[in-house]
Formats: C-alpha cells, sequence, structure tokens
C-alpha cells in the first residue's frame, strides 16, 4: 500500500489499486466519530456515447441514463431498497451524478461494517424491471421540475449552452423528460455493465479507523469480475469558439441572475499534465479573487454604486474534455458586472499583478485548502473528485508554493480571452 | 471535547469548546434580542453595517484584506429566528496555527479580537453610522427581502409560518419589511444601535484547537470592557398553549412555478419541554428520514414527489411537512398526507421503525462533536432555553422512547394551516 503524507495539514493518505483494478483510497482521521465511505464510478452525465470494451460499434443512450441509473441502483431483488436498509441501521445514506462521476456514499457513527456490506452489496448487483424502471420516470420527472424552478441552475445551464456547441457539459445531468421517457432496463443494464467495472471505479473511506484492516474489508466484499479493456469514450468535435455571447431566459426573479463563462480548453488532446492542472486551477483560482474578489478594485466599485450586494462566486470548472471559468451571482444590471469585469482584465493585463496583492490572496487560498480537511464528507467527496481527474487533491497543497506573479500574468493572457466570454441571465 | 462557560458580566458569556481535532478555530459572536415589529428591521440592517468597518478598519475591503492576509480567515454573519428572538450571528473562522507555513502567528487571539471589534466597535462618524454606508445597506437589504420568492421552497414555507403566526412576533419576516427602510438614517440607527448593544444578550463563543488563555484575552479586551451588565432583553423559549382552531386554514397563492409546493403546518399541543423528545422521534418517523412514512408513501409508493418530507421546529412546537408536487395532484397529495398522519394516531408503525428513527437520531447527536458550527449551535441552544443537557443526557432520552409516547405525541399534533404555492390559474 502506497501512503502519501502531506506535512502542511498534516494528514496522510493510504492508496492502494487492486488487482481488478479499483482503486481504494483512505484518509485516516482519529478522533472523529463520523465515518463516511464513497463508491464512485467513472461515469457521469458527459458519456452518452462510447465503445463497450471488446464491441466494434458506437453505442448511443437518451441523455439522463447515468443519473437514472443512480436512483435504480438502491433497488434489490429481493423487494427491499438499499436506502432504507441503510437508514434504518441509523446511517446516514445518498447518492450523487455529476458530469463526469456517480457516486454512492454513506455517513454513520456505529455499524460502519453492516453498513460497508449494504453498500458494496447493492453496487455489485443492480435489478432493473419495467415496471420499476416506469415508476421512477415519475419520480425524476419531478425532480427535473423542481430544478426548472431554480434560476441559478437555469443561469448555469444556459451558461453553457452559450459556450458549447456539442459538448454534453450543456445537458442538463438529469436529462429531460423526453429523454428520460426513452430509458428502460436493457439500457440500464448496458451503461452499468460498461461503466461499473472495477478498473473504472474508485473508493474512499475516511475516519478513525486502521488502513490495512479496512482494506481487507473492502476486499472481502468484492464480487469477482472479468478483465475488461478500456472503454472509449466518444465526444463530437468541439470548435474552440463560443456559440454565441450573450444568452437570456425569462424567470419571476426579484433582481436578474448573472453567469460569466469563459470558455477554456477542450478535447482530449489537450489534456496538460497533473501538476500543470493543478497550478493552473490555483492560479485561475488566484485570478478571479484578484480581479474580483471582497478586496479587489472592481468589487469595491461595484458595491459602492449598488450595481452588486455579495460577492458573486468564482469558479473554475474543468474534466478531461473541458474547462471553463464561471462567475454568477445577482445585479440589477449584469451587463454592467460584465462589461466591467472585461475592462477590468484588460487592465490588469496591461499594468501586471500587484505582488502584495498576490501575496494576500495566494495566502487566504492556502487556508481554504486547509480548511477542506475538517470533515470527513468534505475529505472523501474532494478525494474521489479529484481522483477522476487525475489528481491527489494534497497536490494543491504542495503545487500553490511555486505558483508566481509571472505564472499569473500568463494565464491571465491565455485563459481570460474576450472572444471567448459569454453572458447569461435570468431576468423577469 | 471540553466545554466551558464563564458569564463576563450579567446578560454576557463567554463560552469555550476545546476540541483538537480541526484545522480551524471557530469564533462566534451571538446578539440576541426580543423579536419585534418596531426593531426587526433595524436590527437587522444593524448586522448588515456592522460589516462596513471600524475606526482600525474603516472599509470593507481593509477588513477584508485582513482577513485575506490571516490566511483566508473568514469572517461571516446571519440572522435567525429562534422562537420569538431575532439573533445577531457573527463568525470568524481561522486557520490554527499548527497549519500555517511559520508557527506562532497568534492568529486566534488576533480573530478573536477583529470578531469582538467589528461587533463593538464599529465605524462612526459624529454620533452616526456613515450615511453613504447606511443608504448602501438599505439598498441591499431592499434588494434581499425582495429576493424572498426567488426561492420557492423556503418563501413557501416562510409563507405557512407567516399564516400561521399573524401578528405574532414569530410571523415576523427576519429580514424586516421594505416599508421601514424609509425611516431609517445614519442618526437612528446608531442610536438603535446603542440600544441594542445595552440590552441584547451577548454569547461569545470560541471553539477549536485552544492553548490560549481565551478568557484574559477576552476580558482584557477594551471593547468587552466598555460594555455594562445587563437584564438582557430576550425570550426564553417556553411552551406555549396551542389555540383551538375549529377548521384548517387554506392558503392558496400563485407565482410563476412550474411545481407546486405544499406546505403543512402543523400543531404539537404539548404542555412539558420533556416531551419534545418524543416529538422528535414522532417527526422523524413521520417524515425526518428516507424510512419515513412521507417519504416511503409519498414518494415511493405513489410518486408524487421528488421532495416529501417533514421536519420539527422545537422552539415553536410546530412541524412543517414539505412536497413539491404536479400541481394537478395537490388533492390526491394532500388526502395521502392526511392519511400519514392518522395512520401515526392510529399508533400505524413498527417497533423496527421506532428503533431505526431511534438510532438515526442518536448518530445524528453523536457527530454533534465533529463539526464546529453544529457544536456552537447546540450549546447556543441549551444557553437560550436555559437548560443544560449533555450529549450522553441526549442520547439517554432517545433511548427511553417507546411506542406510547410517540402515540400520545400523534394525539396532540392538528393541522394547523394547509399553504399551496402554484401556477397562476388563467381565466378561472
Amino acid at each position: 500500500m502506497q501512503v502519501i503524507e502531506n506535512l502542511k495539514v498534516k494528514e496522510k493518505l493510504y492508496i492502494e489499486k487492486l488487482e481488478n483494478g479499483l482503486t481504494v483510497m483512505m484518509i485516516p482521521k482519529p478522533g472523529v466519530q463520523k465515518k463516511y465511505m464513497i463508491w464512485g464510478t467513472h461515469y457521469g452525465s458527459n458519456d452518452s456515447r462510447f465503445v463497450v470494451p471488446g464491441e466494434e460499434k458506437e453505442t448511443e443512450v437518451p441523455k439522463g441514463v447515468a443519473h437514472f441509473l443512480e436512483h435504480k441502483l438502491f433497488e434489490q431483488e429481493d423487494g427491499s431498497n438499499s436506502l432504507d436498509v441503510l437508514t434504518a441501521l441509523g446511517v446516514n445514506a445518498n447518492a450523487y451524478t455529476t458530469n463526469d462521476h456517480t457516486a454512492y456514499l454513506f455517513e454513520c457513527t456505529d455499524n460502519f461494517y453492516e453498513a460497508m456490506d449494504e453498500l458494496m452489496d447493492y453496487v455489485q448487483h443492480p435489478y432493473f424491471t419495467d415496471e420499476n424502471v416506469e415508476k421512477e420516470k415519475g419520480i425524476i420527472g419531478q425532480e427535473i421540475k423542481m430544478y426548472d424552478d431554480y434560476p441559478d441552475w437555469r443561469v448555469y445551464l444556459n451558461a453553457m449552452e452559450a459556450m458549447y456547441h456539442n459538448h454534453p457539459i450543456k445537458i442538463d445531468i438529469t436529462g429531460t423528460v423526453e429523454t428520460i421517457e426513452k430509458i428502460d432496463k436493457e439500457i440500464l443494464y448496458k451503461c452499468y455493465q460498461t461503466f461499473y467495472h472495477p478498473s473504472n471505479m474508485a473508493i474512499v473511506i475516511c475516519g478513525d479507523f486502521e488502513p490495512q484492516r479496512i482494506l481487507e474489508e473492502v476486499k472481502k466484499r468484492l464480487v469477482e469480475k472479468k478483465e475488461k479493456g478500456q472503454i472509449k469514450r466518444i465526444y463530437q468535435e468541439e470548435p474552440e469558439t463560443i456559440v454565441k455571447e450573450k444568452i437570456e431566459q425569462q424567470l419571476e426573479v426579484s433582481q436578474p441572475l448573472y453567469a460569466i463563462g469563459i470558455k477554456d480548453r477542450i478535447g482530449k488532446e489537450k489534456i496538460e499534465d497533473k501538476s500543470t492542472m493543478v497550478k493552473k486551477h490555483l492560479a485561475i483560482e488566484i485570478l478571479l479573487n484578484l480581479l474580483l474578489g471582497r478586496s479587489s478594485n472592481l468589487y469595491k466599485r461595484l458595491y459602492k454604486e449598488g450595481t452588486i450586494y455579495a460577492q458573486p462566486s468564482l469558479d473554475y470548472e474543468f474534466g478531461e474534455t473541458y474547462a471553463h471559468i464561471l462567475i454568477t451571482g445577482q445585479s440589477m444590471n449584469p451587463e454592467k458586472v460584465y462589461e466591467e469585469f472585461k475592462k477590468e482584465v484588460e487592465e490588469v493585463k496591461q499594468n501586471g499583478i500587484n505582488q502584495e496583492d498576490f501575496e494576500r490572496i495566494k495566502k487566504m487560498i492556502y487556508g481554504g485548502y486547509i480548511k477542506e480537511y475538517n470533515d470527513v464528507r468534505d475529505i472523501a467527496r474532494m478525494f474521489l473528485a479529484d481522483y477522476f481527474k487525475g489528481i491527489y487533491s494534497f497536490d494543491y497543497l504542495e503545487e500553490i508554493e511555486s505558483i508566481h506573479v509571472e505564472y499569473l500574468n500568463q494565464v491571465l493572457k491565455d485563459v481570460f480571452k474576450r472572444e471567448k466570454m459569454v453572458l447569461s441571465t435570468v431576468k423577469n | 471535547m471540553e466545554y466551558k462557560e464563564n458569564e463576563l458580566k450579567q446578560g454576557i458569556k463567554l463560552h469555550t469548546i476545546q476540541n483538537d481535532k480541526f484545522k480551524t478555530n471557530l469564533i462566534a459572536c451571538f446578539l440576541t434580542t426580543k423579536l419585534e415589529r418596531e426593531s426587526v428591521t433595524k436590527n437587522a440592517l444593524i448586522s448588515a453595517i456592522l460589516r462596513r468597518g471600524t475606526p482600525n478598519m474603516p472599509t470593507q475591503e481593509e477588513i477584508s484584506k485582513q482577513m485575506e492576509a490571516m490566511y483566508g480567515a473568514s469572517f461571516d454573519c446571519g440572522l435567525d429566528k429562534t422562537g420569538d428572538n431575532q439573533v445577531l450571528k457573527f463568525y470568524i473562522e481561522v486557520v490554527n496555527d499548527r497549519y500555517l507555513p511559520n508557527q506562532n502567528k497568534d492568529m486566534l487571539k488576533i480573530a478573536i479580537e477583529k470578531l469582538i471589534e467589528i461587533v463593538g466597535n464599529p465605524y462612526v462618524e459624529n454620533e452616526s453610522f456613515k450615511s453613504e454606508y447606511v443608504e448602501q445597506e438599505k439598498n441591499n437589504m431592499r434588494q434581499r427581502i425582495e429576493a424572498r420568492k426567488d426561492n420557492k421552497a423556503t418563501y413557501a414555507i416562510d409563507r405557512c409560518v407567516e399564516e400561521m403566526y399573524p401578528n405574532q412576533a414569530f410571523g415576523l419576516y427576519k429580514f424586516g419589511y421594505i416599508e421601514d427602510l424609509e425611516k431609517i438614517d445614519g442618526k437612528n440607527l446608531y442610536e438603535h444601535y446603542k440600544k441594542l448593544m445595552q440590552s441584547c444578550k451577548i454569547d461569545l463563543f470560541v471553539s477549536g484547537n485552544l492553548n490560549e488563555e481565551i478568557k484574559t484575552i477576552v476580558e482584557e479586551n477594551e471593547n468587552i470592557k466598555k460594555l455594562q451588565g445587563r437584564e438582557p432583553h430576550y425570550v426564553i423559549p417556553k411552551i406555549e398553549k396551542k389555540e383551538k382552531k375549529e377548521e384548517e386554514n387554506i392558503v392558496i397563492e400563485e407565482m410563476e412555478v412550474a411545481q407546486g409546493k405544499l406546505i403543512i403546518g402543523l400543531d404539537v399541543d404539548i404542555d412539558q419541554e420533556e416531551l419534545k423528545y418524543d416529538t422528535l422521534i414522532y417527526n422523524s418517523i413521520l417524515g425526518g428520514t428516507a424510512n419515513s412514512k412521507m417519504f416511503q408513501n409519498v414518494r415511493e409508493k405513489a410518486h408524487l414527489a421528488y421532495v416529501a418530507n417533514s421536519s420539527y421546529l422545537r422552539h415553536k412546537n410546530n412541524i412543517f411537512i414539505h412536497c413539491g408536487i404536479e400541481i394537478g395532484n395537490y388533492e390526491k397529495a394532500l388526502a395521502l398526507i392526511k392519511k400519514q398522519i392518522e395512520d401515526m394516531r392510529q399508533g400505524d408503525f413498527t417497533d423496527e421503525e421506532i428503533e431505526n428513527s431511534k438510532k438515526g437520531t442518536i448518530a445524528t447527536i453523536k457527530t454533534i462533536d465533529d463539526e464546529q458550527d453544529t457544536q456552537i449551535s447546540y450549546y447556543f441552544g441549551q444557553e437560550l432555553v436555559q437548560t443544560k443537557v449533555s450529549l450522553e443526557e441526549y442520547k439517554e432520552k432517545i433511548e427511553q422512547i417507546e411506542k406510547a409516547d410517540i402515540v400520545h405525541i400523534a394525539n396532540k399534533v392538528k393541522v394547523n394551516t394547509i399553504y399551496f404555492l402554484r401556477d397562476e390559474r388563467k381565466g378561472e
């Protein structure tokens, strides 16, 4: 078993790749009551076109299958539902689907091994029938409608729509009422067999325990599966350009919502190595805070004139085949926020970054990463999500030292390009 | 974990929670005052204006800069309605020195002093808050109050509460009212602030690895020294007799929504504090978990909803049932929910359901210690009701609950208000 220690945050990661290809990561937290286990597959809403290992032809499935599978996996052949079983054990169980992974998890204080039994059992034993698939369409239909009423979700999806021509990132994780209608049990089984193979999966466990013992317990519960080749994921070619600069939707909101997007690299061939990826992420976080963080000139100005009344959220989202910046918030005048932001970017490009501001924001980002290590849930989720991007979460703490103003100036020029920016708004 | 409290002066308390498993120290200052129509808006505005500066940090930007330089100390405010009180909450979370590049930076001490300074020594000009700041914050507050409708789910719950408590303190909106804002200026707001600081209950919490003499730091703080003891102006939450209502109050409100939000406000007419533990378990079986009657029958069996749950508001002895449904299914969903309430009355639940609910509740109690803000909320809740129950005792009380106790509660539960947020009916 490999052990990676981080001396800054004083935590250890134990990691083992099992013979069947499954990766198990463990982060012990002595003295903590909560234990958290999460099992993820590198399969999310982006993966609707692929070639099943061993086959030659491409398979295309309706949008929303990964999420549908997540809902259905709890159902067991004996009529029981694993979510009920886990809840009955007094553990808090759940699952979620993102663009690039699906995860099943529980958090508990007692009954850890019983819960592990159940989790590992249901993830490895799908049971779909025509009837239970049909029934789920009603529930997911209500989930989709719930999101339709969330203006912040709308403004986000529209920003994707404006940035991406073909990439599935622009499609709702849940699919639509129309696409989920086409899902049946054969499709679910096919996707399950393809993506729920140990070599495409990872487990993260965080809590007060001994890693070697946990690893043995995980191994005991694994069902044997035949070795499988690589899954080929197919994405229609994505141009580097944006689709359109502005997109607007009407919804009843008190104040317009906006999302400023900046499209970054696209396409698989452009994946940078791990260290560059982390450094770039950190650089963009620092840049966003310098440009529009709480202590920035632009924020001060916009706040003072009443254009914004809270700090926008500043994010960099990326996967293997997409990357973009997102700035989201509320304002009576989103156009103004957008225009001023563009101006500010150009100004900083011209004048360069202030060294003192840079040092301060860097400290802030460092502290932010340390704070991520308080809660078993945050830790486990972070390690899983980063893992599927090819990153160990500790890398952020290691790389931040090496970031300098020159690098920041470079990233600012390369990424914050006018012609890559979009503005999505939701207003009355 | 070690919890200690010190009364610094009458009505002013310091609470320390020693715990070395966190990466951070959390400092919280709560100002508790009676919720009143005359002062609700002013108090809300005070929580906003205090973020704007102090004599040493005269601008918001300066506060942010200092926080950033402290490795991203996060300064945050909140406003809560707790029983018939309005609670102004201020927090600073700071990384523990152990996890910072150079040790011994006294971050905790500095953070405590900064928080006290922000709350106790605001930036003032000629016995008045700076009018520029006041006008901006009034404007922000107006937008915030208007934004209330943006989140349909929380809006629906707030509205149900208002309908249940018309013309009563608890029916007030915690951020106040737009019509009050006009009359507020820097002078009268500062007058109000001084009164508030002389009369409210003040609780300072410090949680984390506290190797320093916290008590001395606080006692010797100039801003604490200048405060006088007081008979705090707040309401100790007590059990109130529920009014006998002949009929349920039905409220239907129309708005542009894709999904209907159905909220049912229940009265729990009990007369002893101790019965609140039974009510907690009652609520857990009714709608508190994925095994509950709401989740199982309304979501899983009838497929009427994605969200179907209930929550217990212990200070006011109300339970709120929440459901997101297809608008046309209103009657159906309502009938099914009422059946769940009736089934509870008839004792139509198993020993297993009771055991599961108890297990889940106990697991939650055990994790209180794993999160600093949860810990603080727990001790603050006790501070308000003036009863001390240790986590151990809390668990025991839950363990002792039997079926008859829950049925007893079920028979004290009555529907008070049915609130439905639906789409706009055209031409009806």
